[in-house]
């Protein structure tokens, strides 16, 4: 064991450079968030107000682009665990020569820079794009399907790109289910789809649960693919943000969105840990 | 009729053959143990008869129903597992409930039995806890429980009493038995461990490299050993190298080398064969004169106290050493380093065996 005092010591270069380098800059941006702004001229000095945040609450527009944010992360996730699930399986429990090369099939994609991949996606879904112009051909449409500056670009984009990061962290937690409780599921007299439904789901929960969070903090704070994807209009809470700060140097309102998106994705992890553990019977 | 039938039952991985043609028949009620050495094939046999592992060869019965391509789900067995195996996102009361519930058991049928396997391994207040928060042995007994409610047809033990410690597996032997004796089930043990097996067992089978040795009672194995792999896996064993000195009917005299003599009452090998010679310890006299006939004269080279037994290591020749055991108190327990004594040997417990057949 490492007594509590070593172990302050270990931490302590990580903890100094974040509390540094992202605790206190934060904290900085926490006044700005109620201070008010006067276009042209920057923030009023010594007024403050809750308005940038009332807004968030009662702006048809805010709101609208947090519930966009909010389904989009969702569907993200949903997406990735249903996809991931199966392949991590796979991976995990499928016969031992294919799982270096599906891992590493898996990770490579990571390798390349993520604004090559997102003009992958333009390049594939533009109307004159890759799909629309095969479905065409095949006379299957005969109008481009409507795939970018929308929900359905930026699901198949951001899904496409945080796949690896559910099925690593799935593959880590199916590997952990021990064989034996599922072969005492067997003798008990669970068909395979009980097994699975009744045994290795709930206990590989502590991975859905990581993985799912981790992809749903990703989306919801996704920068460069809803950018290139959803173009300047179809904006998330990520891009607003940026575009609050950069374009309408609107830094208030920004600080304050970025409050109310931190926010956010804390309530939703911790909503959705505790379901998840008490469904897994881990409370 | 018989409660579980093996027929030629084998099986290989590619060349690797891991359990070698293997027949047998287990009586109702009966306990049987298979024991061996770790990769002789016992668990594959075990494994093979829940329908956790294929068979290669040959074909597993269950009373008359061949279960050879059945499921594992659809054999109606219990299994215990070394590792407990329990479903740790469930309580105790669900561990036991699941294999009920899988047979449509509900209501307070389901209850009754639940708290009737729990009441059995004497875990009836421990319903509403997770296994996490029992003892290693509270949570093997909750996976015998878990494995009796359903009312299997044979229940099978996959080393169960391994992750135990010594004394707490003395207490499940015992536990267990009574438990198999009360309810006349047939069971299926495997286990390394041989004081378990011989203590607990109707019959046991012994196996080598996938290959069994011998299926006999306890009091065979132990006293009348088929093979000279038995010899020298049951018991404590000396193994000492010599020849085949002299065949007389079925016995002879061996030679240990050093110029001394043993008699041995079985011996399959012909006079001036090289071969292993396996002495248990626990049938060795040991007298602080050595003034008996026909007994080996020897010097204590080593004395180790262990509690009920002291064991001596006696030297007979140079390159020959004896490990012996008496009793701790008695007048051969204080035995002075370098003292002579002599060593009577019951030539039935002395077993030649060819050099290779010896246990890995």
């Amino acid at each position: 064991m490492i007594a509590p005092r070593h172990g302050l010591m270990l931490i302590a270069p990580l903890a100094l450079v974040l509390a540094g380098f992202f605790l206190v800059p934060v904290l900085m941006m926490l006044p700005t968030s109620f201070a008010e702004y006067v276009p042209g001229a920057g923030l009023a000095k010594g007024v403050w107000t809750l308005e940038n945040y009332t807004r968030i609450v009662t702006d048809d527009y805010y709101r609208e682009v947090i519930w966009r944010t909010l389904g989009l992360g969702l569907f993200v996730t949903l997406a990735c665990l249903v996809m991931g699930y199966p392949l991590a399986y796979l991976i995990a429990r499928g016969p031992e020569r294919w799982r270096v090369p599906l891992i590493l099939l898996v990770i490579f994609p990571m390798m390349l820079n993520l604004v090559v991949r997102s003009f992958g996606w333009i390049a594939l879904l533009a109307n004159r794009g890759l799909v629309n112009n095969l479905l065409i051909d095949l006379g299957l449409i005969s109008a481009p399907l409507k795939l970018m500056f929308n929900l359905t670009g930026l699901m198949i984009g951001l899904t496409h790109i945080y796949l690896p990061f559910m099925v690593l962290m799935l593959v880590a937690a199916i590997r952990n289910v021990p064989r034996d409780v599922e072969s005492a599921a067997a003798t008990l007299g669970s068909s395979r789809l009980h097994v699975f439904t009744s045994v290795t789901l709930p206990l590989s929960a502590p991975g859905i649960l990581a993985g799912s969070i981790l992809v749903f903090v990703l989306t919801i704070s996704a920068l460069v693919t809803p950018r290139m994807l959803g173009g300047p209009t179809y904006k998330v809470m990520a891009t607003l943000i940026y575009d609050e700060f950069m374009q309408l140097l609107d830094w208030p309102s920004g600080s304050a969105l970025s409050f109310a998106l931190t926010f956010m994705a804390i309530g939703v992890i911790w909503l959705s840990s505790r379901l998840t553990k008490r469904w897994a019977g881990m409370a | 009729m018989s409660a579980l039938t093996f027929e030629r039952l084998g099986k290989s991985y590619g060349d690797a053959t891991v359990v070698q043609d293997v027949s047998l028949a287990i009586k109702e009620g009966e306990f049987v143990s298979l024991l061996g050495p770790s990769g002789c094939g016992k668990t594959t046999i075990l494994r093979m008869v829940a329908g956790l592992v294929t068979p290669s060869r040959g074909r597993i019965l269950i009373g008359s129903d061949d279960v050879t391509a059945l499921p594992p789900n659809k054999r109606g067995l219990g299994l215990v597992f070394q590792s407990y195996a329990l479903f740790p996102h469930l309580t105790v009361y669900e561990n036991v409930a699941f294999g009920l519930r899988r047979r449509k058991v509900a209501g307070a049928e389901l209850e009754k039995r639940v708290k009737e396997a729990l009441a059995m391994v004497r875990l009836g207040a421990f319903g509403e806890r997770y296994p996490r928060q029992l003892s290693g042995g509270q949570q093997q007994r909750v996976a015998i429980a878990r494995a009796l409610a359903p009312h299997p047809r044979v229940l099978l033990f996959d080393e169960p009493l391994s992750n135990l410690d010594a004394q707490l597996r003395d207490e499940m032997q015992i536990e267990l038995k009574r438990l198999q004796r009360g309810l006349g089930i047939t069971t299926l043990f495997v286990t390394h461990d041989q004081g378990e097996a011989l203590s607990m067992s109707d019959r046991v089978g012994v196996m080598a490299k996938g290959v069994m040795q011998q299926f006999a009672t306890p009091e065979d194995i132990y006293h009348r050993p088929a093979t000279g792999f038995v010899a020298s896996f049951i018991g404590k064993p000396n193994r000492l190298t010599g020849s085949v000195a002299l065949r007389n009917g079925a016995g002879g005299t061996l030679s240990l080398g050093g110029g001394l003599k043993l008699p041995a009452s079985l011996i399959d090998q012909p006079e001036g064969a090289k071969v292993d010679i396996v002495i248990r310890q626990e049938a060795i006299r040991l007298h602080r004169d050595g003034t008996e006939t026909g007994a080996l004269a020897g010097t204590i080279a080593l004395r180790s106290f262990s509690g009920a037994r002291v064991q001596y290591v006696v030297k007979l020749a140079e390159q020959v050493e004896l490990v012996a055991e008496a009793p701790s108190s008695g007048p051969d327990s204080e035995l002075a380093i370098g003292s002579s004594v002599a060593l009577a040997i019951d030539p039935a417990s002395v077993f030649a065996m060819s050099a290779e057949g010896t246990a890995a």
